[in-house]
């Protein structure tokens, strides 16, 4: 089979995963398709190293990198390293500023803003896991990281959003059990 | 089970990844303790909010028509281009010398794109190199038995890379490492060469890059060959003589 006969087969159906992970990294509908088509063109230079069935988690692990390219390029600043510390403050931060207690009154919107502020490494095994549905496996090697800190992060991740003061109907009986 | 047994085990429950026997003890622990099971309801509940709230975004037709068409675009590139040349003979000279330009425009710009592809390979590659140097992880796998260097990276790779010690000829099997390198995890070589250290990259031949032999990146050779139906990458401060002798081996 052609390069473009299989990209058609094996990689388009996998578009809407891909422009998903991307808008949720990027947070941005443009920058998403930025990132998407920049990941189809890799992936179309690299389709021959694409052996077994498991595309779609072949395909987002391009889509990831494309997207942390692009960050590097666009917004270095955003790239923070796994530090549980820096990362804590980050979210308690954003969770403070005007824009999130404003949405707040906006209950159907609560969830989704408290999931688009968390820190990126938590909001993308939180993406892959629930929109995407990937089995822990999956997340492990997209995100190229071990079983155990897809565990820890999804542990935090879930943690942090029933703690989020947008979101108080989940975080009423949690926050004080939590640690 | 206890709860601290449990509360590891909770999350990884309600997402589905736990069965049989643990699931069973997980179950039974949840209908004996409250707290547990307001935790392991707590999850439940927030990712079936996730599910119904938080929106999963769809890729918009305009991207998709446009990908579909950049993609189509590079069916006819190559091909059709001399064929019309042929049938079209009485095309006027001024058309023809168009396609030529657009040709010549073409392979340029794809000797230029290889060529910057092969460049950021050999940095990549240098930069690994350097890192498992100075960090002191040469190896993830120790052994200079091929039959122990193998299986091990076979079992976390799509691919078995062909594993031969060559100490009779003083290239002595250290052992073997996963890395990064172009996107996708590869197999790591490593090689001692009297003092020097030689990674080697071994992977299946990517369809984009034309091999350049050698190069040289900030004072390390880059030797790349193409054999065995592999791609090897062999990195090391080795003079450049010696290092593309020990990859003709590898490759044959």
């Amino acid at each position: 089979m052609s390069i473009d006969r299989r990209f058609e087969k094996l990689i388009l159906p996998h578009l809407d995963a891909a422009y998903n992970l991307a808008r949720w990294l990027s947070r941005d509908a443009h920058d998403a398709e930025d990132v998407v088509q920049d990941a189809c063109v890799r992936a179309l230079k690299y389709l021959g190293s694409l052996h077994g069935d498991d595309a779609r988690a072949w395909f987002l692990t391009i889509v990831r990198h494309a997207f942390y390219d692009w960050l590097g390029r666009n917004r270095p600043a955003e790239i923070v390293q796994d530090d549980g510390a820096a990362l804590e403050l980050a979210v308690d931060h954003a969770g403070a500023t005007p824009e999130q207690a404003a949405l707040r009154s906006d209950q159907t919107r609560a969830l989704a803003e408290a999931m688009t502020a968390l820190p990126l490494q938590y909001r993308e095994v939180l993406v892959l896991r629930e929109l995407e549905d990937l089995s822990y496996k999956e997340i492990a090697r997209v995100a190229d990281i071990p079983i155990g800190t897809v565990m820890s992060r999804l542990a935090r991740a879930r943690a942090l959003l029933q703690r989020s003061p947008s979101l108080h109907a989940v975080a009423g009986n949690v926050s004080g059990s939590e640690r | 089970m206890n709860c601290h047994e449990a509360s590891a085990m909770i999350a990884a429950y309600a997402d589905g990844e736990v069965d049989g026997l643990r699931g069973h003890t997980i179950r039974r622990h949840l209908h004996l303790c409250r707290d547990c099971a307001t935790k392991h309801r707590d999850l439940v509940d927030l990712r079936a909010r996730i599910r119904a709230e938080v929106p999963r975004f769809k890729a918009p037709a305009a991207l998709r028509e446009r990908i579909l068409a950049s993609v189509e675009s590079t069916r006819p590139a190559v091909k059709a281009m001399p064929a019309r040349v042929d049938r079209w003979r009485w095309v006027s000279a001024g058309a023809l010398a168009g396609c030529a330009a657009t040709v010549v425009a073409w392979v340029v710009a794809t000797a230029v794109l290889d060529w910057r592809t092969n460049e950021d390979l050999a940095v990549e590659a240098v930069t690994t190199h350097v890192r498992a140097t100075l960090g002191n992880h040469r190896v993830d796998v120790a052994s200079s038995d091929q039959h122990t260097v193998k299986p091990w990276l076979s079992a976390r790779l799509d691919y078995s890379p062909p594993v031969r010690d060559f100490a009779s000829e003083g290239f002595a099997l250290v052992g073997g490492r996963i890395d990064y390198l172009d996107h996708h995890p590869v197999a790591t070589l490593v090689y001692r060469y009297r003092d020097h250290m030689i990674d080697v990259f071994v992977r299946p031949p990517p369809t984009h890059a034309l091999p350049a032999p050698l190069r040289t990146v900030r004072g390390f050779n880059v030797v790349h060959a193409v054999g065995s139906g592999m791609d090897w990458l062999a990195v090391s401060d080795l003079n450049a003589a010696e290092l593309s002798r020990f990859v003709d081996k590898l490759k044959e």
